[in-house]
């Protein structure tokens, strides 16, 4: 059977939370200061107060009910109420695709812990007998993805992820499907930074983080509609691959680079802008003589969220400002587990702006 | 429709009382259940001790038989190369056939629970202030510490190394939906043309306290623990009152048809249509009428190319919660109408349990073998005179049919609801 020509799917809007502030341009602004963590001050952390919910928005239970990984998150995303508010399409065909790792294992298992210490005698079943069944569902990633859906009345598809880094390529790439085959007409793509908690000492152990941690969110309203903004940012190619460290990583991605390239019969040096970490080594072998830029310097290593957060600030970079003509951007993620992500955006000046 | 045919050519399953997916699906023949009472729960003094779970003789079984021993790993990560080497082996795959270009890794899993025992170790470093003294557990014997390390993505990382998957992998946390989506998720990537091969499934063990208790808490589980084991779980039936916590592991070998004729593999079916909606309704509650089943089903209908009328029956999610499964019903009602009353209908939670995340993978394991055999499994602790919807074709024994198409259903709590459709070869 011949497939359909695939829909064109454009970055209608996008929402941050992180160190810098929640607006993109506070990534091109001075950098905030990361400190210790508290139970390991060897590991720094650019950390995020924990926001308190928009009440029109979200129940207001659900403010003491959700750690704080998911309260950032739900913060992040009501700011793109508005945005999925003015989308012409109907509700079931508003997607939900989320990226929710959780690093510390079961987060409700650390404020047992903290109850045990400050009743050692209590007994766990008294402890969880006298837990809110709300927060009992944190034990499931979900319940934070139906918050989500209830508030921004999201019943078309949706897909939930849990694996670090690379949940938010994941995320975005059955985004991008679902709007490509036509299964719906705009996807939100969310993801959180994971809560930086004791397990991260525990799982870092062996091979602690060279560079600061950080806590956030970022979101992503995609479209088969264009924005209406000065730049009509439209995905030109997504592709995820999995190469873990050991001789053929680079061979790997190096394919899969020139495979998204392609798509668009472009090289390297057509780029307009490379987003990805510039510290990481296979990054920087598969991208020679390419400027590197992160936002990393002004959020920390945001995990999951890292990617969405990237693709914002690529977007957004001042590079574009004096442009004239359309470029491409292409977005590179890859996790120490080996997952990586490449994101090509086409980004063309709309008339109405020239 | 998508493009391209996507075949089963092997499968692997453990769940409570069967180390295999032929024990599973035999024992059910012989209407027998897997629930029993929880050792742990009984020495825990919990109200009701019922569970579906993976016992000593089991685990050691399991550990007997892997390839290359895990060390390191927790259960989960044991558990899922087990059925990883069932499903392969069964495909007639070795270890390195995953280890190529368009391969795939598609596992469903929840949040690792630690036991109170777990939590006992680490609140015994507290330090002055009350903060876990992380220099001090350090230096306790990293077996014990390792829960508070470990992550929902432990065994799909580990069995993305140990099979050396070639393209993408991914860990899909959807509540008791993740099973058959990560099902789904597989079933799109080869049927788009983005991979040949996949492994899919999902693991799961949540029998242990703290599932228990955060269950328990929601007054999501059988209320009725004075009941026997085996007949708390009723879906369907008037007295319903709660599920029964289970666990478990299935998993399944997906394949384009070009890649399987290649190799001259034999096809067990085919997955024939997917769907995943979001509810968007309160977390732990559907909509009442049923609607928002009915679209999911009707979205994998669609998805399949097929009508109502072409589908013999229909796994249900069928957990013997009062709320899932008159939503269920209602749904049954909306999407099949005239047909319902010819619908062969099966809930195997009455028999194995929910083991959340593994329940989606385990029931599409069931659903084929239903197929190869032209069974409807039975629903255990069914009865039509205390039946909530007698005109349902629900059976406690087990009936000899013809089928040749299934839809299976899973609904996760946060509004995930998810269908797939699976076909003879």
């Amino acid at each position: 059977m011949t497939q359909p020509a695939p829909r064109a799917v454009y970055l209608q809007a996008s929402s941050l939370l992180n160190a810098a502030g929640n607006s993109v341009d506070a990534l091109f602004g001075p950098a905030p200061t990361p400190s210790p963590l508290a139970f390991a001050n060897q590991i720094t952390a650019f950390h995020v107060e924990t926001p308190a919910l928009e009440r029109r928005l979200y129940d207001r239970k659900i403010q003491r009910s959700v750690e704080d990984q998911g309260l950032r998150l739900l913060d992040c995303v009501a700011r793109l109420a508005p945005a999925v508010q003015a989308l012409p399409s109907a509700p079931e065909r508003l997607a939900l695709c989320a990226a929710l790792p959780e690093v510390d294992a079961p987060s409700p298992c650390w404020d047992a812990i903290a109850a045990l210490g400050e009743n050692p005698d209590a007994l766990l079943a008294s402890l969880f007998n006298n837990t809110p069944p709300l927060h009992a569902l944190t034990l499931l990633n979900s319940s934070v993805m139906s918050y989500v859906a209830e508030a921004l009345a999201c019943h078309g598809p949706m897909a939930g992820y849990c694996a670090q880094e690379s949940a938010a390529f994941d995320a975005l790439y059955e985004a991008w499907q679902l709007l490509r085959e036509d299964r719906a007409d705009s996807a939100l793509v969310i993801s959180s930074s994971p809560n930086l908690t004791p397990a991260v000492y525990l799982r870092e152990e062996a091979q602690p983080p060279l560079t600061p941690l950080g806590e956030g969110a970022a979101a992503l309203l995609l479209s088969q509609q264009p924005s209406a903004d000065a730049w009509q940012i439209s995905v030109q190619h997504c592709v995820r691959a999995y190469c873990p460290v050991g001789a053929d990583a680079l061979a790997i991605a190096q394919e899969r680079l020139t495979a998204c390239l392609s798509q668009a019969h472009l090289q390297l040096s057509d780029l307009a802008l490379v987003v990805a970490d510039p510290s990481d080594p296979l990054l920087q072998a598969l991208l020679p003589g390419c400027r590197l830029h992160s936002s990393r310097s002004h959020t920390g290593d945001l995990g999951a969220s890292s990617p969405l957060t990237d693709i914002a600030y690529a977007c957004a970079h001042p590079s574009h400002t004096a442009a004239q003509q359309a470029r491409y951007v292409l977005l590179c993620s890859h996790s120490r587990q080996g997952h990586l992500g490449l994101l090509l955006l086409h980004l063309s000046p709309q008339e109405a702006h020239a | 429709m998508l493009a391209r045919e996507v075949h089963v050519t092997g499968y692997g399953l453990v769940a409570p009382m069967a180390l295999n997916a032929q024990a599973l699906f035999t024992r059910l023949c012989e209407e027998q259940s897997c629930i029993r009472a929880h050792p742990l729960f009984v020495e825990l003094g919990f109200a009701n001790t019922a569970a579906g779970y993976l016992d000593s003789q089991q685990w050691q079984a399991i550990y007997a038989a892997l390839e290359q021993p895990c060390g390191g790993q927790p259960r989960q990560a044991a558990l899922a190369q087990y059925v990883a080497e069932q499903a392969l082996q069964h495909a007639q795959f070795d270890r390195q056939s995953l280890a190529k270009p368009r391969s795939g890794l598609f596992i469903g899993a929840n949040k690792y629970c630690a036991s109170a025992q777990e939590l006992d170790v680490v609140s015994q470093y507290f330090d002055a202030h009350g903060r876990v003294d992380l220099d001090a557990y350090l230096d306790h014997p990293s077996s014990q510490r390792e829960p508070f390390a470990w992550r929902v993505d432990q065994q799909t990382q580990h069995l993305a190394d140990y099979l050396g998957v070639g393209q993408h992998i991914a860990t899909h946390a959807d509540a008791c939906a993740a099973g058959t989506m990560a099902i789904g998720s597989a079933y799109r990537a080869i049927a788009d043309g983005h991979l040949d091969i996949a492994l899919c499934g999902a693991t799961e063990l949540m029998a242990n306290e703290l599932p228990y208790y955060m269950f328990s808490s929601l007054g999501a589980l059988c209320a009725k623990g004075d009941w026997p084991a085996d007949t708390q779980s009723r879906p369907f039936m008037r007295d319903r009152c709660g599920f029964v916590l289970s666990e478990g592991a299935a998993m399944l070998v997906l394949e384009s048809r070009e890649h399987a004729e290649r190799r001259q593999a034999v096809s067990l079916g085919r997955v024939l249509g997917y769907a995943n909606l979001c509810e968007a309704e309160k977390m732990t509650s559907s909509s009442r009428d049923g609607s928002k089943y009915a679209l999911c089903m009707q979205a994998a209908l669609a998805d399949a190319g097929l009508t109502p009328g072409e589908i013999d029956q229909v796994n249900l999610h069928g957990t013997s919660t009062a709320v899932n499964d008159s939503c269920e019903a209602l749904a049954l009602e909306q999407v099949f109408a005239d047909h319902l009353a010819q619908l062969q209908l099966t809930a195997n939670k009455s028999a194995v349990g929910h083991s959340l995340a593994g329940s989606g993978a385990i029931e599409a394991v069931l659903s084929l073998q239903s197929i190869a055999h032209g069974v409807q499994l039975p629903t255990l602790n069914y009865h039509a005179d205390g039946a909530q919807y007698p005109h349902l074709n629900l059976h406690a024994q087990v009936q000899t049919q013809t089928v040749n198409t299934v839809l299976s259903n899973s609904f996760g709590f946060g509004g995930i609801n998810s269908a797939i459709v699976l076909g003879r070869a």
